[in-house]
Parts: structure tokens; sequence; C-alpha cells
């Protein structure tokens, strides 16, 4: 990370980290912070890397779209392989088998639990670890010190400066034990689709592993461990977090923004899943996490049909041209629904390359996907949340999902998790918390870790009844016609994931992936509206307490984090014209301090 | 004959392949095609559609006697 400033006119320093660390891609934040108010007055979010899957999947065969959609990503590839396969499902109009479709959701749920683990323990945590904190906050690192952790009889830690030790990078306990549980995971998940992080197991119609039980007792006995884990981790999420409200009076109003959320939905059910666009409402509202989008905290919707009717794509500020008047290839869905020029289905990319411009535009690869609010005319600037965040609150207010282990019930979602090693039967609630900030999308991926954890004792119960019945058929075959549309919702581990194809004459003839970041990354769209974390960090209150000449940006950089931010994937350090580097630090401290 | 270039100090052919050529060969069975699936042996197709399984599928020595005893009992087939 480069930390470059410039004073301009009056107070205001412009500060800017670009590319931030400790997440996945090259993402630039660019701010202007009064320092006599202690706040962020502007904020730009930008993204210097152009990736062009949607131009070059064109032509392509459709049914090697999985393998190649999986390589956006190096750490959720299996998500965008699982959402295309769901999109091809539906152009081919497959009915997936039912042991299939449990071997997808257990897959997805390991992917949850490993890469949310990675990202909040061995990422996020550093942002709250000893080091860091006694560098940007002394006066809180000392009550942390006199503050007793409240569940300190589940975790062993005694005070919050003992957790604050335990997330050192590298050196912590919690973080050391994190990285075993990473690997834990990765390995459920190799069980499932093959291969992380690109599934070589995954295809339209089924999947390639044989159904035994040997596979599935494999995977329950590692679900065993991770969820001793994962029983002292969501209380010791609770006490950290509880604690910075209590300290830093004010905090919520860190990285808090309207409540604008959207979740796609994720693990379908397969006694309703059939594909077919005509009853996608229906199944659509069986998945295991409900999909649905949630405005100033009331439930607009739960109908992918609406959701996907609603996508629009805007430009304003990225560096492409428009296509509005360029060919529609979907004009009306299944239904009959006119779907508008804007949709992924109609959208053709066209580069355009060009100097970065700040002030007025464009200067993000990113584009603006944005939500039509038929009640409003509005167009949303949804966000994930990080994406647990958005799911929990979509699933807890639709309730509609209910199984033995995860139960919705209108205004929380109750996570029960099963007898492990060291711990009796033990049960969680989310409550849906009165803001989106900074830390409610933190908090809300410790319990989605819970939540991923009892669906998937769930889904191996199922998938052990398959096998004991003789059920064990994984694939279905099919046909590739000539002409066809499909798409696949998904949620990707940060959010929400979508895939819109179009296929003519056997080949692609349009391909857009639409994952969480373009939704939480872009920049301020044709109307001006800026994206969310433009959103989330515009206005926010300072509470380090270290002055412009070693200001680290520690609350910004915990609320651009909270959204699990992911660009990938390249390597980029834009300093802009003219600007002095002022100071260059590592935020991984330890072995890497110094070296930007 | 495709026409030769010199590439560097190298004398190669014409590239046969193109960035969208497609993994599919046209003439090559293809494994999704109808039909390719169900019929591997140790694999039938039970009362509700359901594929159900036998010992068949892991081996061709004496498979039979690898079932179940009782044909209510599940058939666990190893992969």
């Amino acid at each position: 990370m480069a930390m470059a400033s410039t004073t301009s006119q009056s107070q205001l320093v412009e500060m800017s980290w670009d590319p931030v660390t400790r997440i996945i891609g090259n993402l630039g934040i660019h701010t202007k912070i009064d320092f006599g108010t202690r706040r962020v007055v502007e904020c730009k979010a930008t993204s210097s890397i152009f990736r062009g899957y949607s131009v070059f999947l064109r032509g392509k065969d459709p049914r090697d779209s999985h393998f190649i959609t999986s390589r956006i990503c190096g750490i959720c590839g299996d998500n965008h392989a699982t959402c295309s396969v769901y999109a091809q499902n539906m152009a081919y109009g497959i009915k997936t088998p039912v042991l299939a479709e449990w071997i997808y959701n257990l897959g997805e749920a390991a992917e949850y639990m490993f890469d949310h683990t990675l990202f909040q323990d061995n990422l996020v945590f550093v942002d709250f670890c000893e080091r860091m904190v006694k560098e940007t906050n002394p006066g809180v690192w000392e009550r942390a010190e006199k503050t007793e952790a409240k569940n300190a009889h589940i975790h062993g830690y005694r005070t919050i400066a003992d957790i604050m030790r335990a997330f050192n990078p590298f050196t912590g306990e919690y973080y050391k034990t994190a990285l075993e549980m990473s690997r834990l995971t990765r390995e459920m998940f190799c069980l499932m689709e093959g291969r992380h992080v690109h599934p070589s197991t995954l295809y339209p119609g089924g999947v390639g592993i044989v159904g035994s039980p040997q596979v599935f007792t494999d995977y329950l006995s590692r679900l065993v461990r991770y969820t001793d884990f994962i029983k002292k981790s969501i209380p010791l999420n609770d006490d950290v977090f509880d604690f910075f409200y209590e300290a830093l009076p004010g905090y919520e109003e860190v990285g808090r923004r309207r409540i604008l959320l959207g979740c796609w939905g994720a693990f379908q059910d397969p006694e309703h899943v059939d594909y077919r666009y005509e009853t996608m409402t229906r199944w659509g509202r069986k998945m295991f996490v409900t999909p649905g989008i949630v405005v100033d905290g009331e439930l607009v919707t739960t109908d992918l049909v609406e959701i996907n009717l609603g996508m629009r794509i805007l430009l304003g500020n990225s560096y492409y041209e428009d296509w509005v008047n360029g060919e529609v290839f979907v004009s009306h869905d299944p239904l009959g629904n006119p779907v508008d020029p804007r949709h992924p289905w109609n959208q053709t990319t066209i580069p355009k390359p060009q100097r970065r411009d700040l002030e007025n535009g464009p200067y993000s690869w990113v584009m603006s996907p944005r939500w039509h609010d038929e009640r409003t005319g509005e167009y949303l600037a949804l966000d994930t949340g990080g994406g647990p965040l958005a799911r929990l609150w979509v699933t807890a207010l639709a309730n509609r999902v209910h199984t033995p282990y995860v139960e919705s019930t209108g205004h929380s979602v109750r996570i029960r998790l099963p007898k492990s090693a060291s711990f009796p039967e033990m049960e969680f609630e989310w409550k849906v918390p009165k803001w989106a900030n900074t830390i409610e999308r933190n908090r809300a991926r410790a319990y989605f870790l819970g939540y991923a954890t009892a669906m998937a004792f769930h889904f191996v119960e199922q998938a052990l009844n398959c096998i004991r019945r003789g059920d064990v058929k994984v694939f279905q075959d099919f046909e590739v016609p000539d002409e066809a549309i499909g798409v696949g919702f998904h949620e990707a581990v940060r959010g929400v994931l979508s895939h819109h194809l179009v296929i003519r004459n056997g080949r692609i003839a349009n391909y857009h992936p639409y994952p969480p970041t373009p939704w939480n990354a872009s920049p301020r769209d044709v109307y001006g509206t800026p994206g969310p974390y433009e959103d989330a960090v515009q206005g926010m209150p300072l509470f380090e307490e270290n002055g412009p000449e070693n200001f680290k940006g520690i609350d910004i950089m915990r609320t651009v984090r909270s959204f699990d931010p992911c660009l990938p994937c390249g390597v980029h350090m834009f300093l802009g014209n003219g600007k002095t580097i002022r100071q260059v630090h590592s935020p991984m401290l330890g072995l890497a301090g110094g070296a930007g | 004959m495709r026409k030769k270039r010199t590439y560097f100090n190298l004398l190669v052919g014409r590239p046969q392949a193109y960035p969208s050529m497609p993994s599919h060969i046209r003439g090559i069975h293809m494994g999704n095609a109808p039909g390719r699936y169900s019929p591997s042996a140790g694999m039938r197709r039970g009362r509700d559609g359901v594929l159900l399984v036998t010992a068949r599928r892991s081996t061709g020595i004496n498979p039979r006697r690898r079932n179940p005893i009782d044909p209510s009992s599940p058939n666990l087939a190893p992969p």
C-alpha cells in the first residue's frame, strides 16, 4: 500500500491508498480528508485493470464457459463455475439429479467456510490486532488491556487485549489456527469439487465425482473439526466488535450507509429447482439462502425474475463506450417481460482506455451496476455487505428457511451447531442490526460461517440419505441447443453473483458475469450516484488518534475491507502526477514492514 | 501444403488453432450427449426414475456375491 498526501486549499488533505492491500486485486481509494472536523469529505474508488471476459467468451462453446469464468477469480473461482453451470442448466433445459445438487451445496458451503475464515481471521483482523491498534489508537489499546472478554469461558482469551494479541499476523495464536482451518475447509471443498479454486468436477448437468459413503464421511469428519473452531469464533467476534462500540462511542457511524442490500441466493433445494426461467420465482424462494433486496430495512422482493429484470449496467465514470444503440440480444424474457437495453443480456462491452481523471471522470474500469426500483424509479446502488450481511438480512426477513440446523424467524436467523469434540450443541442467533456499517458487515461474516457450517450438516445428511436409498445419479445428459438464453444466480463469497448467457448457432453470442465487486466498487454512475465504497467512506468520522503526518487511515481501511473487496487480479501502483510520497508503509507489519 | 514462415530462427507452419476455437471437435463423441451416461455397468434405473447401482459398478469379479444379502438393504458400492 502506498499513501500519498498533498495539501490543497483550506484544511483538506488528499489521501490515496492505491492499491489497497490485504484484498484481492487492485483497488484504489482516493479521499479528501478534513482533519479539522476529522471527517472524510470525498471518496472515489478506482480499479485500474481491464479483464475482458465478456469480450473473449464470445464465439466459444458454451460448455467451456464454467471452466473459463472460473478463472475470473483466484479465490472464489468455484462460485463463478457454479453460477455458470446454473446459467447453462437453464439454457440447456437440464434438471440436475438430486445428489449432484447436494454435492454442489456441500462444495459451496466449504468454499464459504474457507474464504470467509481466511479473509476475516487472516486479513480483516490484522486491522484489529494488537500492533495495529497500538499504532492507531493507543487509548483503545489501554482500555482493551483492562476489559474482560464476556465470552472468555468459551474462547479462552481473558481480555480483549488477549484476543487482539492472538490476531497478530504470523505470530498470533488465532491467526495461525485460522490458517489451519483454511486448509481443512479446502480439503472439504476438494472432496466435492475436485480441485480448489478452479473445480474440475462441475459440469452442466451434474458433477463428475462418485457419490460414495466414504466421500461424505470424509467431509463430515472435517466439518466436525471445523465446527469446534466456529463455536469459539462467533463469541470471539462478538466480544471484539462489541468492545469497539463501547470503547469508541459513535463508531457505528464508521462505514455506515443507507441500508441497500442485495442477495441473489445460494444453495439450491434439489426437490424444487428445475432451472426453468418460467418457474424461477418459485424455486428461487426455496434456496437455502433466500434471494432478495432490502431497502431501508424493508424486504422489497424475493423474486429472482423481478431481481433479474431490474438489473441495469450504467456508465458515467467508467472507461467504456455506451452500447445502448447496439445490438439487442434479448428483447423479452421467456415470460414475455421486456428486457432493458442496459440489462446484462443486452450489454456489449466496448472498452475505451483513457487517462484517469478523478475530478471530472472517468476514473475506473468498473462499471456501475444498479437495480431499478420500479416503485420509486430510483437506480439503487445496492451493496452486498461483504456478502454475509445481505445474505443473513434477507434470509432473516424473508422467513423462508426452515431446516433442522438453520431457522429464519422473520427478524433473525437461528443457527444450531451440533455437538463436537470440545463443545456441546450450541445455538447462535444473528439478529437484524440497526445499521449497515463496518462492524456489522464484519460481525455478519462470523455468523455466516456458522450458517454455512450448520447448512453443511443438513446437506451431508441429505446426501447420505440419497446414497442409502441407492440413488447415486450425479449427471443428467443433455444436448446444446442452437438458440437459448440462460441466467444463473448465486452468491459468491463476497456477495451477489449473476451470469447472463446468450447462445446463438450453438456458440456464445453474449456472456456477462456480474460478481459482487462491480456492485460494491462501482464509481459514480451517470446520475452522479456514488458506488457503495465511495458512499460508505464519504462523510464518515475518523477515530484514529494519529494526525496527518503519520495517518494510517485505519477506519477507512476497515470500512473498505468490511466489504471484502475482490478486484481480480493485477498488480498496479498509481501515485498521480506531481504528488509526493510522504510515507510508505506496509500494514502487514512484521516481516514485510517497510516493503510497501 | 500450408505456407511456412520463419519465426525468429525457427521455421514454423501456420497455426491450426485460433483463440476462439471450441474445445469440442465435430465428429468426436460428446460426454454430455443423451444416452452416454446411464448405460454404465452396474447402474440401472429404479422404479421412480432414480439411478441405482450394484456392486458391478465397482468390480467385474463375482459382483453378485458382493451385493447385500437382503435385497431391501441399501447397496453401498464403493467407488
